[in-house]
């Protein structure tokens, strides 16, 4: 239970995490200025096209050779929000660019700043766009915290495991393992369409 | 820094590459295989079929892969079925058995977009649903799928890396041995993500030129868009 509590919480805070830089990446993404464009691009690109596992270890281990200690804990949280980060840049980029054109420059004929254009207009129609991928992205997000316990961090998946190769009982050890993941998913995606429905378009199905 | 490292350590390095090469090849045809069945399971009418191919997908896509690899090599291979397994045995069919669940949801939703016309048109000139599966809808679905079959396939190859955590030497764990006889964690580490992020980032451009050339199709959600995670 205690694995299971700090599941719940790397998960917690990385998606948090994850969700800001998410959102700041995508619209440095799509700015029309070079340098942030080029930060964030090379930022998604190159979390993305890279193991969690490897980053996880880079953390860990490798900054520690170069001098950088961090707590394991700080880099599990660390590695899954940069990594979900990056794909959640990708997310909210696509369904600013899904936004039509027309309505950009709507905004912009009736005299509204970039930023009143973003607030006012497009996110909230983008964040129903956004929705249901976010939601597949932050279940990946509890499945991928799982890896942390491949340094030393005590989470579910580092009970089961423990408690399997110890009692050698693997299957048990599976099914309960499977069933905890299952609950934890199975409440995100409870979470996505209670939250869909509140956010829905009155009048549309 | 100690870059030498690497240089003297390349071929064991490679060694390593072709491994993770090797696994995601398996594993990349195998999860083909077994996602084309269970995405056209799912999307067929008979219910039990269906059924049992969306508690496979469900069930699969909600736990994590490290689970799987663990589970299938300690216990499910050696003691349920009384195989006598390997690491990459082992790690090949955990893979196989998560990938597939993913990519039957993308062969699901590549059937779902062909126009009932195809369908119709297909039954009206005598196929039967082997003929028309494989002459038709398959062939019009897969070209469809490519981009989200792509991404599925760079998710599998960062995947192969949790392989190293039974043991199979594999790039990761090559360089974990590496780094384990010289210490050198970092600029091993940096080395692999480089090799890791070349390999994926070449599968990309290539996905994204494949999506670029279907462009001219009618205007849809941008895969990212899709529930394919």
């Amino acid at each position: 239970m205690s694995g299971l509590k700090l599941t719940v919480f790397i998960s917690v805070v990385s998606c948090v995490l994850a969700l800001v830089i998410g959102v700041v990446a995508a619209l440095s993404r799509l700015s029309n200025n070079k340098v942030p464009r080029y930060i964030a691009t090379g930022y998604v690109e190159f979390f993305r096209n890279t193991p969690l596992l490897v980053q996880l270890y880079i953390y860990y281990k490798g900054l520690t050779n170069i001098g950088i200690n961090l707590e394991p804990i700080v880099c599990g949280i660390l590695a899954l929000t940069l990594y979900t980060g990056a794909y959640i840049t990708e997310i909210v980029r696509a369904g600013i660019q899904s936004i039509a054109r027309e309505q950009f420059e709507a905004a912009n004929a009736l005299g509204l700043s970039a930023f009143q254009t973003m607030k006012l207009i497009i996110l909230p129609q983008a964040i129903r766009i956004i929705i249901p991928p976010l939601g597949s992205q932050f279940i990946n997000l509890t499945k991928n915290s799982s890896l942390v316990s491949f340094i030393t961090v005590t989470d579910v998946f580092y009970v089961v495991y423990n408690g399997a190769v110890d009692d050698f009982r693997f299957l048990e050890y599976f099914i309960v393992g499977c069933l905890i993941y299952m609950c934890l998913t199975g409440i995100i995606a409870m979470f996505v369409n209670v939250f869909e429905y509140y956010l829905r378009i009155p009048g549309r199905t | 820094m100690h870059w030498e490292d690497i240089i003297n350590n390349f071929w064991f390095l490679m060694g390593g590459l072709w491994m993770t090469i090797k696994l995601a090849s398996v594993a990349i045809a195998g999860s083909m295989l077994v996602g084309v069945v269970f995405g056209i399971a799912r999307h067929t009418k008979f219910p039990v079929i269906s059924w049992i191919a969306t508690a496979y997908i469900e069930f699969v896509r909600s736990i994590p892969l490290i689970l799987f690899i663990v589970f299938v090599h300690y216990g499910f291979l050696p003691n349920l079925l009384k195989i006598q397994t390997n690491f990459f045995l082992s790690s090949a069919v955990a893979l196989i058995i998560f990938t597939a669940a993913y990519i039957a949801e993308i062969v699901r939703g590549g059937l779902k977009s062909i126009e009932r016309g195809h369908i119709e048109a297909a039954r009206s000139i005598g196929l039967n649903y082997f003929q028309m599966m494989t002459y038709v809808v398959l062939p019009l679905g897969l070209s469809r799928m490519t981009p989200a079959l792509v991404s599925q396939f760079i998710a599998l190859i960062k995947d192969t890396s949790l392989a190293s955590v039974i043991g199979l030497i594999e790039l990761t764990r090559a360089g974990e041995i590496v780094y384990g006889r010289t210490f050198h964690e970092f600029e091993i580490l940096l080395f692999i993500v480089m090799v890791y992020f070349i390999i994926c980032y070449s599968l990309s451009l290539l996905s994204r030129k494949l999506e670029y050339n279907t462009k001219h199709r009618p205007r849809e959600a941008p895969s990212e868009l899709k529930l394919s995670a």
